[in-house]
């Protein structure tokens, strides 16, 4: 026997209420001045006693009643009764519903989704009369589409009916904790939590916390795991798609890398992998011809952006039994040309002798005829002339060998780079590391890494140091794992500085810096060039010079595709927030005449007539667009009509999620020890197998019952004792 | 003496229904006045009753000649002999008496009554003597015909107020000794006290000759017992305090009051003694007039 309300135990304390009443009462009185007293006299001598014994039992009754009352409203509650006379106890319940993509899969009629909806309806329908249930749905976050528990059972199955698969990873533990803090405060005899899943182990990685809490909360709450859907062994998907170069130049070839993986326990023969750019209906398309159960292939596809702008490309494969991921897009922004300030530090007497010389050759490396029309473009001035430049005509700027600049130049580099410009530095013979360290580094925090003392010798040719030549981590770079693209390991560094990677701590200081990351290492693993994001743009840092003079990198045939590639992670360091990974909230800065004005944006399986309306406003002064419901994978497109402007972006699903492997039995074993775990088929009857759990009574009700039954007997009596006599 | 009191104690409508019923003695009452008079009233009141066949031993001095002398028979001419009467009224002065719920106390209401009687009797030319008694006789106005001293009967009613207990039965004993000439006794009371004792005076009195009339004055209240809630009952004539719930005795009130009334009443009747009950709440002329007219119906002359 406990109480679910013991506080409210503390009401039986009214019971003093009528003692009070009463003696107030004998305290409040009318008084008479009479003459026939005798009379009065006689008949209170022959009443005398029974007053006092009807006082005695509505004083009785009355204090029974107030005791009662406090009892029902604490809740008495007795768990191990078998009994149901008083009906069964009321379930305050938490439906947790899968809506993760790998409950999309088929089985040629219906979905895991489908099923899951089936089972949690029938959950529902099992409940008791008078039960309350949230409902959840629950993929990597838990989303209530009736975040507290209603007794409205009726919105409980509508709500389940209009539940929406999304393209979201599964990640069962937020939703099971969630759960369970919604449920932990409620003062409820029964609580139950359902959870209707399919059995992906993906789901369950946090199988030791989830057991944990279910564990601690299982006297408390019951706990029951509905599986639903079969065994699927074959699954193929695009696990990954993204611009090789990092440049998207209009109208050239883009390579594209796309990674195809069977996520089954069969072999796939023949897969074709196709790439479409926009609304166009074919591209390029290439035929894997074997992909072992596990594996992974990357395949290159080139496709052309014909206008300048937004532009969705998308790879598919064939489609299997789950769609979610048989398609990939990402969003990329073409651009007419790219602009390139070259900040030469020692222009020499001849033009070959310029610090940018190889450089700006490896940047545009085309005839001398067709530089006009190459959509890179460079224009080279010397460290002087740098102060009087326009930096905000440029999409980077390189300093090569710069030994420094005023403090004026330090500021409006600064406001270029919080605007999305691309900064490259190469040190050199010339360069005041002092001016690197304390301005750039230490008081702006542009620069990733300090310039720390310079090694080596550049005068001798037989001590060098080499790069890395495998482990490539960041994207610039990771081309080179591919053994057929080249090598970088060729290269000689005879004079480096040392880089000196910002303290973690950094970040506190200057607001725009984000983290340093090493970009390239040397053989020793210290490294070679690094980066970080600087308000919109980007700063890359190299050790060593930009022409031979400390190194021979820049006459290898690898130097074109990293000054390329770096080029590219510049350029393209706006358009990173094109592409979000599914649920990620998308941030876009936009032009300042959009502000206030509403775009229209649309998802990937949206009607023109569902599309949604966020305004662009000004956060921390910059005018910015945001979009949060980014639950499907796909393209999405934001239009403004006036002034006209369309800004398309991608989400793109967690490819893990792909992975269809079934929970290990002896792990749903572990499950079963603290939780009730059934594998749901629409034959199941679900009321049986849950009710046998459902023990234990309420004895509100008939105390209630009992305290209404007093209050009209003493009613009555109180009439009856108080008739004329 | 001010206007107001004879006012507020001669209710004109009563003054006015009773002076046409007027006041008459039931039984042979001792006029005191009998020869004492002039013009008008020369004497005794003789007046021609019935004539009567002779029987021998009648006086012959009240044979009709003039009937013999046409009828040859003898008749003897009866006559009566008219007299006036002394009324006694005595109003009860204690404490309890002073009740009242309505616009009169008992008390208030008994004074305008026997200010009412008294000029009625006064008019008639009959004497009146008013008392004002509680424990004994407090206030006695001794026996007058003269209607002037209406003004000096209404100023001691007006001037008393109660105060004592009450002590009827003694009282009428006292009367019935000190009232030696048979006469109406008029006694407005409550009677709250032991109604034996009273009766056994009324009968004092009744052996003494005397017509009594009994004014049981009772205020709605006592009749009806309307209290509500939780009520203390505080004695007026030093009985101790009583808290209860009056609606849960009221049966058993009424029983017993209705019990006390019956007794009474049924002991005037034994007495051959009109026992009026008079409601406070019932104007005064109503209850006046009506028990006049009764009076007149069963008065036998």
């Amino acid at each position: 026997m406990g109480f679910l309300n013991p506080l409210l135990l503390a009401g039986a304390a009214a019971v003093a209420v009528p003692i009070i009443v009463h003696l107030l009462n004998r305290r409040k009185f009318q008084r008479v001045v009479w003459g026939a007293m005798r009379f009065i006299k006689a008949s209170v001598d022959q009443n005398q006693r029974r007053m006092k014994i009807e006082d005695l039992i509505l004083l009785a009754l009355r204090c029974l009643i107030l005791i009662l009352l406090a009892l029902a409203l604490s809740r008495p509650a007795m768990k191990s009764s078998t009994t149901d006379i008083f009906g069964q106890t009321k379930v305050t319940g938490v439906l947790l519903l899968d809506n993760s993509f790998s409950m999309g899969v088929s089985d040629g009629v219906e979905t895991r989704f489908d099923k899951a909806r089936k089972a949690a309806e029938q959950a529902i329908d099992a409940l008791p009369a008078g039960s309350a249930t949230a409902v959840l749905l629950a993929s990597d976050i838990a989303q209530g589409l009736i975040p507290e528990p209603t007794y409205d059972l009726n919105l409980a199955r509508k709500a389940i009916r209009e539940a929406k698969l999304s393209d979201r990873a599964s990640d069962l533990a937020p939703a099971i904790q969630k759960a369970i803090e919604n449920l932990k405060g409620r003062s409820a005899l029964r609580k139950e939590i359902y959870l209707v899943t399919d059995g992906q182990a993906t789901g369950w990685r946090q199988l030791g916390d989830i057991q944990k809490s279910l564990e601690q909360t299982k006297t408390e709450i019951k706990s029951h795991i509905l599986l639903v859907g079969s065994k699927e062994d074959r699954n193929l998907g695009v696990s990954g798609l993204s611009v090789a170069g990092g440049l998207t130049p209009v109208n050239r070839p883009i390579r594209f890398e796309v990674q195809v993986t069977n996520f089954g326990k069969e072999e796939a023969k023949n897969v074709r992998v196709t790439l479409a750019v926009g609304s166009e209906p074919s591209g390029d398309e290439i035929i894997v011809p074997l992909l072992r159960p596990g594996e992974t292939v990357g395949v290159s596809l080139f496709g052309k952006l014909r206008t300048e702008g937004f532009h969705p490309v998308t790879a598919r494969i064939p489609d299997d039994r789950l769609l979610a991921d048989n398609k990939r897009t990402v969003v990329c922004r073409a651009i007419r040309e790219a602009r390139v300030l070259l900040v030469d530090g020692e222009p020499g007497t001849e033009p070959r002798d310029s610090e940018t010389f190889i450089l700006g050759h490896a940047l545009v490396p085309v005839p001398a005829l067709d530089r006009e029309s190459y959509f890179i473009k460079t224009t080279t001035v010397t460290a002087i002339e740098l102060a009087a430049t326009r930096l905000d005509d440029f999409d980077a700027i390189v300093l090569a060998n710069v030994a420094d600049f005023s403090e004026t130049t330090v500021k409006s580099l600064e406001q270029y780079l919080k605007r999305g410009g691309g900064l490259m530095v190469f040190p050199g013979a010339k360069v005041n590391a002092g001016f690197y360290n304390d301005i750039l580094f230490a008081r702006h925090a542009m620069l990733p890494a300090a310039l720390g003392a310079p090694e080596g010798n550049a005068e001798q040719e037989e001590k060098y140091a080499t790069l890395q030549t495998r482990n490539y981590e960041h994207p610039v770079t990771a081309l080179w794992n591919n053994p057929g693209a080249g090598t970088l390991a060729s290269a000689r560094f005879f004079r480096t500085f040392k880089l000196e990677p910002a303290p973690e701590n950094q970040k506190q200081v200057v607001a725009d810096a984000g983290p340093a990351r090493v970009v390239l290492r040397y053989a020793s693993g210290a490294p070679a060039v690094m980066e970080r994001a600087w308000g919109l743009g980007r700063v890359f840092l190299f050790s060593s010079t930009a022409d031979t003079a400390w190194n021979d990198l820049p006459v290898r045939p690898a130097f074109l595709a990293l000054v390329q590639r770096v080029l590219g992670s510049l350029v393209q360091r706006q358009d990173e927030s094109l592409n979000v990974p599914v649920g990620q909230e998308f941030t876009r800065q936009v032009s300042s005449d959009l502000v206030g004005r509403d775009a229209q944006v649309s998802g990937p399986s949206q009607s023109a007539a569902t599309r949604e309306l966020r305004r662009v406003e000004l956060i921390n002064g910059v005018p910015t667009l945001r979009f949060a419901a980014t639950d499907s994978g796909g393209a999405y497109e934001a239009t403004v009509n006036d002034p006209p402007a369309v800004i398309r972006f991608a989400a793109q699903p967690d490819s893990r999620e792909s992975d269809l492997t079934e929970l290990a039995v002896e792990d749903k074993e572990k499950l079963k020890t603290s939780a009730n775990v059934y594998d749901w088929s629409p034959g199941v009857s679900l009321r049986e197998l849950v009710e046998k759990e459902r023990v234990g009574t309420e004895f509100w009700l008939p105390i209630a019952l009992l305290v209404l039954a007093l209050a009209a007997i003493e009613t009555w009596l109180a009439q009856w004792f108080s008739r004329a006599k | 003496m001010d206007k107001e009191t004879i006012d507020s104690l001669l209710d004109p409508l009563s003054v006015q229904r009773a002076e046409a019923l007027g006041l008459q003695a039931r039984y042979v009452v001792e006029g005191y006045m009998a020869g004492e008079h002039k013009s008008p009233y020369r004497g005794f009141a003789i007046e021609f009753a019935q004539h009567r066949e002779y029987a021998p031993g009648d006086d012959t001095r009240h044979i009709d000649w003039k009937v013999q002398a046409r009828t040859d028979r003898y008749f003897i001419k009866q006559y009566e002999q008219e007299t006036n009467y002394v009324s006694n009224i005595l109003l009860d002065g204690s404490e309890s008496m002073q009740y009242g719920s309505g616009r009169l106390t008992k008390f208030q209401y008994g004074k305008a009554l026997a200010a009412c009687l008294s000029y009625l009797i006064l008019h008639q030319r009959d004497a009146a003597a008013v008392g004002i008694f509680d424990q004994t006789m407090r206030d006695y106005a001794p026996r007058s015909n003269n209607r002037a001293t209406i003004h000096t009967l209404m100023q001691r009613l007006a001037a008393f107020q109660p105060t004592g207990q009450t002590n009827i039965a003694g009282v009428l004993h006292d009367i019935a000794r000190v009232v030696r000439r048979k006469g109406i006794i008029m006694v407005i009371s409550d009677l709250f006290d032991d109604e034996e004792k009273v009766l056994e005076g009324i009968q004092h009195l009744r052996f003494a000759g005397h017509e009594v009339v009994l004014f049981h004055t009772l205020d709605p209240d006592e009749f009806e017992f309307p209290f509500k809630g939780l009520v203390e009952f505080e004695g007026m004539e030093n009985i101790p305090k009583i808290l209860t719930r009056p609606q849960e005795i009221r049966k058993s009130y009424l029983r017993e009051f209705d019990a006390f009334r019956t007794r009474l009443r049924e002991g005037c009747e034994k007495n051959h003694v009109h026992y009026v009950t008079v409601n406070t709440a019932q104007p005064l002329h109503e209850m006046l007039s009506g028990y006049l007219a009764f009076r007149l119906k069963t008065t036998t002359r």
